[in-house]
């Protein structure tokens, strides 16, 4: 009898340690797929129960906090941002109905604190004791007075819609990322519904997930492809007024005729039928082609912290004609882009042909201050030798100078940019302008979009928004941090 | 030669004493009237100290053991249901069980040393079981959660299976001891498979059949499930026949297929464990919670406290291990496993230093009983199984299965003690035998 003992004392253990790898498999293996699954409503019941990390701003302006409401079953958590609607795109929202968009969602392992394993010493204990533990805060690299800024401004303009992009084209450190118009995140939960019915989209970023044609703002990469097949900013091309390609007739803005010029001034003056000439007869389609792609086009950016809407040049190369060449060249056609890619585009002209990563996040500290995470800088992509960069950057200040665009200058300060003044018909066009500054030593870089923002006046003239708001963020940043 | 186990029961009040410090200083949960911990305290340590003091040669472990675990489960419905709005606190009655397991215990310690007596009622033992599952159905039981398990009899509310199936492992153990030879010794067979003698067979598939039946129709899955496996294993372990294995699992194949067919209950339990993912709200809604949360306690658990296992309906009975998982994490669950198993082989020890045939089998049958109850309810809330309701011995809120659990210790205690006292003897110098 003792030996079936035995055999059935066995037959108990396999039982007992088949239930340790039962355990195993949930709490090991599968735990991390079941902590994301959405029947799963532990993590925001955490979330009300134990305060999240903050979310700041480069100076230290909070932009998200838990604020603790005493209640019966014991201390209820509750997200407030006191800076609201500017900053909403970026810091996104945390409801326990809708869901949770942005930095909210995208550093939410952080944020929350419990869902990652311990990371110090203290939250080890904090662990082994059971304590609620306070998430980690997030300081992100935006700078709250340019944010604002571009924000204000953008909700002035004639369509209140449009975005703006700012950023250090040397660390690639975002200053401002901002889409007008916006949402206010607190009491996420009451407005949601209101939210996503508006027709306007206050819920969709316009900086980085719209796109829209770039108009003449995409003449930066044209040139650079130009200077890369040769052409200098010296020479010279005719522009009888117009351009014939096969089923397409190219006219400049406005209808004007400029007669003989250089590149530069065919830069400075964005003369449409020389573009689309040099972009046909010098350039060609693969280089133009490889160009953008060399500065992002294409690129979906999904390593990006936000989620991203990658710019594109409609057709791939082998089925663009001279008709879609010509067009692509300033920047229409199907060409689509935003101020996220364009502010891009205008950082590696600055940071001499090197696009540095970006970057929205500056470190992620526990709550007692220890630095859990500091993303390093480094390059993306290497677009431009540094001598064509140059020209470009001196093809841009053209711009200013030659072209005599007064709303982008900034006393004492040398300015390049390009404006663009995108065709979007039924409406009025956008209004562009890529822009850094300063030139010789360029500090940040702008990208502003408005969209139908460029009016035409009775005198024929296109207001020109994006390029005083532009100016303006540009000139806020140097003042203090120029000291 | 008196063992004695002092330092693993001082452990065990210890653990207990640092969960109640844990959750009253760290989650500045309300204190319990704190007299109720020492009562607690002393009741087990008076407990162990009259069992080493009137059991001497019993076994030594069981008791440090009996005392994790009761003291786990108190922190854990204390935790789970002490001063949370809308929650009834059942600390205290807990506590209370503990108490009336721990005497009722301590009347089977004073009185059925000689236990072998028990054998000779083998038959009343029976009518007894019978009588105490037919009592559902009377006026007096009535039905919790779709299921008729329970008694009211004016001041206390009890399960009768609780009992019932102690009353059965004591028949089958007296019925095999006497019969075991017969029963193994035959020589029909059936498809290559060695048939016993109907004769003897007869009533223990009769007994068998019927508590069976009964349960399945109080749709107490997890007692059946019970009451099915657990004469199956006396058997093989009396007979040694892997025949009647096979042959009850053959059974068991057709019962559940037949039951599966037949009852909506059934085949609700084994759907919501195949998909719970097609009704996550409504008949997926427990297992699911159960899951998420054991999840959610990772390595080392949320901490003690800080998981949501209140999301799980019924978390104080059936889906207590869950918060265990959770809150102490795969560490702190295997630890309990740990405990499971050591009670489990300390009983399997007993029956192996049984003297006589009826005291092995009694030995063998309430320790399987006791591990097969474990396995089925933490394979039902870790869905490595169909969730058949059923508690975790000692941890579980509820009177009957606590007091049930004290009974199945208080027997194993008596036994061990008999074949305790005899080695002693035999290690003693002839000169001094009696």
């Amino acid at each position: 009898m003792n030996v079936h003992l035995r055999r059935a004392f066995y037959l108990f253990a396999a039982g007992f340690v088949a239930m340790v790898g039962m355990l195993a498999y949930w709490q090991v293996y599968a735990r991390e797929s079941l902590a994301n699954n959405p029947h799963n409503g532990l993590q925001t019941r955490r979330s009300i129960e134990a305060p999240r990390g903050l979310i700041t701003a480069g100076d230290g302006t909070v932009l998200a906090r838990s604020e603790g409401h005493k209640t019966k079953g014991g201390t209820v958590y509750e997200r407030v941002y006191p800076q609201g609607a500017p900053f909403s795109n970026v810091v996104g929202y945390w409801s326990v109905r809708y869901g949770a968009s942005g930095i909210e969602i995208a550093e939410n392992s952080n944020l929350s604190g419990v869902t990652s394993d311990p990371v110090t010493l203290d939250d080890l204990i904090n662990q082994m004791r059971g304590g609620r533990q306070p998430g980690n805060n997030v300081e992100l690299t935006l700078d709250p007075e340019l944010q604002r800024l571009a924000y204000e401004e953008l909700g002035q303009t004639v369509s209140g819609r449009g975005s703006a992009m700012a950023i250090d084209p040397k660390t690639g450190e975002i200053l401002a990322l901002v889409t007008s118009p916006s949402y206010d995140p607190n009491n996420i939960d009451d407005n949601f519904p209101e939210l996503i019915q508006d027709t306007a989209a206050p819920l969709i970023d316009r900086a980085t997930q719209s796109l829209y044609p770039p108009g003449s703002t995409f003449k930066i990469i044209t040139a650079s492809a130009a200077l890369k097949a040769g052409v200098k900013p010296t020479d010279t091309f005719f522009d009888p007024g117009y351009l014939d390609t096969p089923g397409y007739r190219v006219y400049n803005y406005q209808g004007k005729d400029y007669g003989e010029l250089t590149l530069a001034k065919a830069f400075a003056f964005s003369v449409n039928v020389i573009f689309a000439k040099i972009a046909i007869n010098e350039v060609g389609p693969q280089l133009l082609y490889e160009t953008a792609t060399d500065f992002g086009y294409g690129d979906p950016y999904d390593d990006f912290i936000l989620p991203v809407t990658g710019s594109d040049l409609g057709y791939p190369v082998n089925q663009w004609v001279e008709g879609n060449t010509a067009q692509i060249a300033f920047g229409q056609d199907r060409v689509s882009s935003n101020v996220f890619e364009m502010g891009l585009v205008g950082a590696t002209i600055a940071n001499d042909g090197v696009m540095m990563e970006p970057r929205l996040v500056r470190e992620v500290r526990s709550p007692d201050g220890i630095i859990i995470d500091r993303p390093a800088q480094s390059i993306r992509r290497r677009s431009l030798d540094a001598n064509t960069a140059e020209t470009v950057n001196q093809l841009m200040q053209g711009v200013i100078t030659t072209g005599g665009l007064t709303q982008a200058e900034i006393p004492g300060v040398k300015v390049a940019g390009k404006t663009g003044t995108a065709e979007a018909p039924p409406g009025e066009p956008h209004s562009w302008f890529v822009s850094f500054a300063p030139a010789d030593d360029p500090q940040i870089a702008v990208a502003v979009m408005v969209e139908h923002g460029g009016e035409i006046s009775p005198k024929g003239d296109a207001s020109t928004p994006a390029v005083t708001i532009a100016r303006d963020i540009m000139a806020a940043y140097l003042k203090h941090e120029g000291g | 030669m008196t063992q004695r186990a002092t330092t693993p029961m001082i452990l065990a009040l210890l653990v207990t004493t640092m969960g109640f410090a844990t959750l009253i200083f760290v989650q500045r949960a309300t204190s319990p009237p704190l007299i109720y911990g020492a009562y607690y305290a002393g009741t087990l340590f008076a407990l162990y100290l009259g069992v080493r003091l009137w059991l001497p040669h019993s076994d030594v472990l069981l008791l440090p053991i009996v005392t994790l675990l009761t003291g786990l489960g108190l922190v854990l419905i204390f935790r789970l249901t002490y001063n949370i709005p809308g929650v009834k606190s059942l600390a205290l009655s807990q506590a209370l069980w503990i108490l009336v397991g721990s005497g009722t215990m301590l009347f089977i310690v004073l009185f059925f040393r000689n236990y072998s007596r028990l054998f000779n009622y083998k038959y009343l033992m029976v009518i007894a079981a019978f009588g105490l599952i037919l009592m559902t159905f009377t006026p007096l039981g009535y039905e919790v959660n779709g299921a008729q398990l329970w008694v009211d009899l004016g001041p206390v509310n009890f399960q009768p299976s609780e009992f019932a199936r102690i009353a059965l492992t004591i028949f089958f153990a007296g019925y095999l001891a006497d019969k075991r030879d017969v029963m193994a010794a035959t020589s029909r067979t059936f498809m290559g498979i060695q048939l016993p003698a109907i004769k003897y067979f007869g009533p223990v598939a009769l007994v068998w059949a019927g508590s069976l039946g009964l349960l399945i129709f109080e749709k107490d899955l997890g007692s059946s499930l019970l009451f099915f496996a657990v004469p199956l294993l006396m058997l093989y372990v009396a007979t040694g026949r892997i025949a009647y294995v096979i042959l009850g699992s053959i059974l068991f194949m057709f019962g559940s297929f037949v039951t599966f067919l037949l009852f909506d209950h059934v085949r609700v339990r084994v759907e919501a464990w195949l998909d719970p993912w097609e009704d996550p709200d409504g008949t997926g809604f427990q297992i699911l919670q159960s899951v998420f949360n054991i999840a959610d306690g990772g390595l080392t658990g949320t901490g003690l406290g800080a998981g949501f296992s209140q999301t799980i309906p019924e978390v104080q009975t059936d889906f207590i291990f869950s918060t265990v998982a959770s809150e102490l994490g795969l560490v702190g669950a295997t630890t309990v496993i740990l405990a499971f198993l050591i009670f489990t082989y300390r009983g399997i020890k007993i029956a192996l230093l049984a003297g006589d045939d009826a005291s092995k089998l009694l030995a063998f049958g309430l320790t399987a009983m006791f591990a097969m109850q474990t396995l089925i309810i933490i394979g039902g809330v870790t869905k490595a199984i169909p969730l058949t309701g059923i508690t975790l011995p000692f941890v579980s809120y509820g009177g009957s299965s606590v007091v049930g659990s004290f009974i199945i210790t208080g027997l194993l205690l008596v036994i061990s003690e008999r074949s305790g006292r005899r080695e002693a003897e035999e290690l003693l110098p002839p000169e001094d035998r009696l």
